[in-house]
This record gives C-alpha cells, structure tokens and sequence, in this order.
C-alpha cells in the first residue's frame, strides 16, 4: 500500500520511467480527494496514456487532468538581441 | 542582420509527425537557420531521430541541433546523431560551426552540456567516487564549450546547451531540481568567449529569459516555454532593421 507522502514521487517516477510515458515536465499536486497533474506534452495521445497509466498503477487514486498540449502555431514576433 | 529560430524540447516520435511542420514550411520566410538545443526525441531512439530527421529537415535553411539528455536513454546517441546527419542536420557536442548568412558568419558552439548546480547551491568534486563522476561530466561538458567557444571566428556567437547555463531561465521550477537541470560552469564558459546570445532548453517549466553573470543574454527555448513551433531573434542589427514584427504575418 503507497503510503501518501510518497504517492506524488512514486507517480513522478513512473512518469518518468515507463517507457510508454518517459515525460519529466509533469507536475502532480495533491488536494484533498484528488491528485491533480499538470504541464504540456506533444501530444493527446500522450496525455491519454498518462492518465491511463496512473489509473493503472493506482487504481484507488482520483486523478484530474489539466496536462495540456503545447501549440506549435508560427511565431507572430521576432526579438532583437543587444 | 541575421534572424535565427529556435526551439527545445521538442520530443518527436510518430505521434507527433506532422504537427511542426506547417510552421517549419514558414520558416524561411521568418529566420535565415533554426537551432534545436535538445531533446529532439523522448527515448533516444534511431526510429525516434528518423521522426525528428523527417519532421524537421528539408526545411531550405540549415539546421543545427545538440542532443538532450532524453537523447541518450537508450544509449544510441552515436546511431542517433547519424541518422539525423544523413538528413542533412548538423549536431553539435563540444564541437561548432560556421554559417554564412546575409554576408555575416554566424558561430555556433554546442554541447549538451550537464547538471550540477548554481552559486550557493551547487555539487563539489569531493566524496564518493559517484559524486566526483558527476562533477566531473559536469566540468568535462563546461570546460569544453569554452574552448570551442573561445575558437571559433565569426561576426556573431552563440551559444547552444540542452541544460542551463544560469538559474534566472530555471525560475517557475522547483528549487530542489535546480542541480539537475543545470550548472554555473556552463555560464562561466558562455562568459569566457564573445558570445551574443546562450540558448538552452530543459526546464519546461522554467523562464523565458536570463543573462550570464558576464552579462550575455540567455534564452530558454524549451517548447512549453516559448508555447510555439519555434522563437525569433534578431542579431546584427542595422540601425534601419529594427523592426518587432515578422515578414507574411498578418
């Protein structure tokens, strides 16, 4: 049984280290019921497999999704540098 | 004037082909090279870089790229960095290279670079024979890009590290993760050579912009950072060429 403290380390590592995952840029947060995870990933198929994966690995956990998928739209500026 | 794009952190594999591409198409439009700094793949395999060779070569302007620490998960970064040279894409590790462009010679020096900590808070050489390996791999990465740095002959200097040369682009992220997502020596090699501008990626969660203690501008270029396909800066201004906007934007 994951004891809570380590629950936002075992779920960072996870993330981390399944190779169906391998994302480093994702934050976990714990509110009361829930454990909520956020940051950017390339796409919505890797966010999906993120919450399936935790939803695995710990069934009794509430997990809410606020990972988002960075936009890759040109950009509209240009910076000079002095 | 000499405009250069950049981005990090950009994680290719199958599932993200083809989401780069219709900015990538524009980019000669807005920047005369695009520069990578790491992490072009999420496991660092050959089928992963032929994804980042695919989606990001052929784009008309020449293309330089260091690899990222994801870039050696799977202990392929020799294989890896063939397979995206032979789509015509230069990588750099302790190593630069010269372009032409607009009738000036951009310099580019590059190295993944290493963790290992800022001022105050930072790994020493002492202890366990683990702990001097890492000093080490962070001092061998530093010490390197500066004698590259000190090398090359150009009219403009950049700098380009997967991990961070200063902690003010890290801001946003966790102070306990400082030491692994960068180290000062890397700073202290930009500051030993000419450098007009530092671009790292890696703190996907860190800040946008930094400047090296010698007073050199840092850019963090990591993808959810810049939150775009890529960024534009502007070096070798003429006085007439100020100008904040890009070409075909409407």
């Amino acid at each position: 049984m994951t004891k809570q403290i380590d629950l936002e380390a075992e779920i960072q590592r996870l993330l981390t280290e399944n190779d169906r995952v391998a994302e480093q840029g994702i934050t976990v947060q714990r509110r009361d019921h829930q454990v909520v995870l956020g940051g950017d990933v390339e796409s919505g198929r890797r966010r999906d497999e993120i919450c399936r994966q935790i939803t695995e690995h710990f069934p009794d956990v509430e997990i809410v999704c606020d990972i988002g998928v960075t936009r890759t739209q040109a950009p509209s500026e240009v910076e000079e540098i002095s | 004037m000499i405009r250069i794009a950049a981005v990090g952190d950009v994680h290719v594999d199958q599932d993200v082909l083809g989401r780069y591409r219709p900015a990538l198409e524009e980019l000669p439009d807005r920047a005369d090279a695009l520069l990578v700094a790491g992490d072009l793949t999420r496991h660092g395999t050959v089928d992963e870089a032929e994804c980042f060779a695919t989606e990001f070569g052929g784009l008309g302007v020449p293309v330089v790229v260091v690899l990222g620490n994801h870039d050696h998960q799977s202990d392929q970064q020799d294989e890896l960095t063939k397979a995206i040279e032979g789509a015509g894409i230069t990588v750099l590790e302790g190593s630069a290279t010269v372009l032409e462009l607009r009738g000036h010679r951009l310099g580019i020096a590059g190295t993944k670079g290493f963790g290992g900590g800022f001022a105050g808070a930072c790994a020493s050489n002492f202890g366990e024979r683990e702990m001097k390996d890492f000093v080490a791999t962070t001092e061998r990465y530093a010490a390197r890009l500066g004698e590259v740095l000190r090398s090359v002959e150009c009219d403009a200097l950049v700098a380009l590290t997967h991990y961070a040369p200063v902690p003010e682009t890290l801001a946003g992220e966790p102070l306990e993760i400082y030491p692994f997502l960068g180290c000062y020596q890397l700073g202290q090699a930009i500051d030993s050579a000419p450098t007009a501008l530092a671009l790292h990626g890696h703190a996907h969660h860190g800040s946008e912009r930094g400047r090296t203690p010698g007073g050199v501008p840092v850019r963090n270029v990591a993808h959810p950072v810049i939150k775009q396909a890529y960024n534009v800066y502007q070096l070798l201004s003429d006085s007439d060429q100020v100008d904040g906007e890009l070409a075909g934007v409407s």
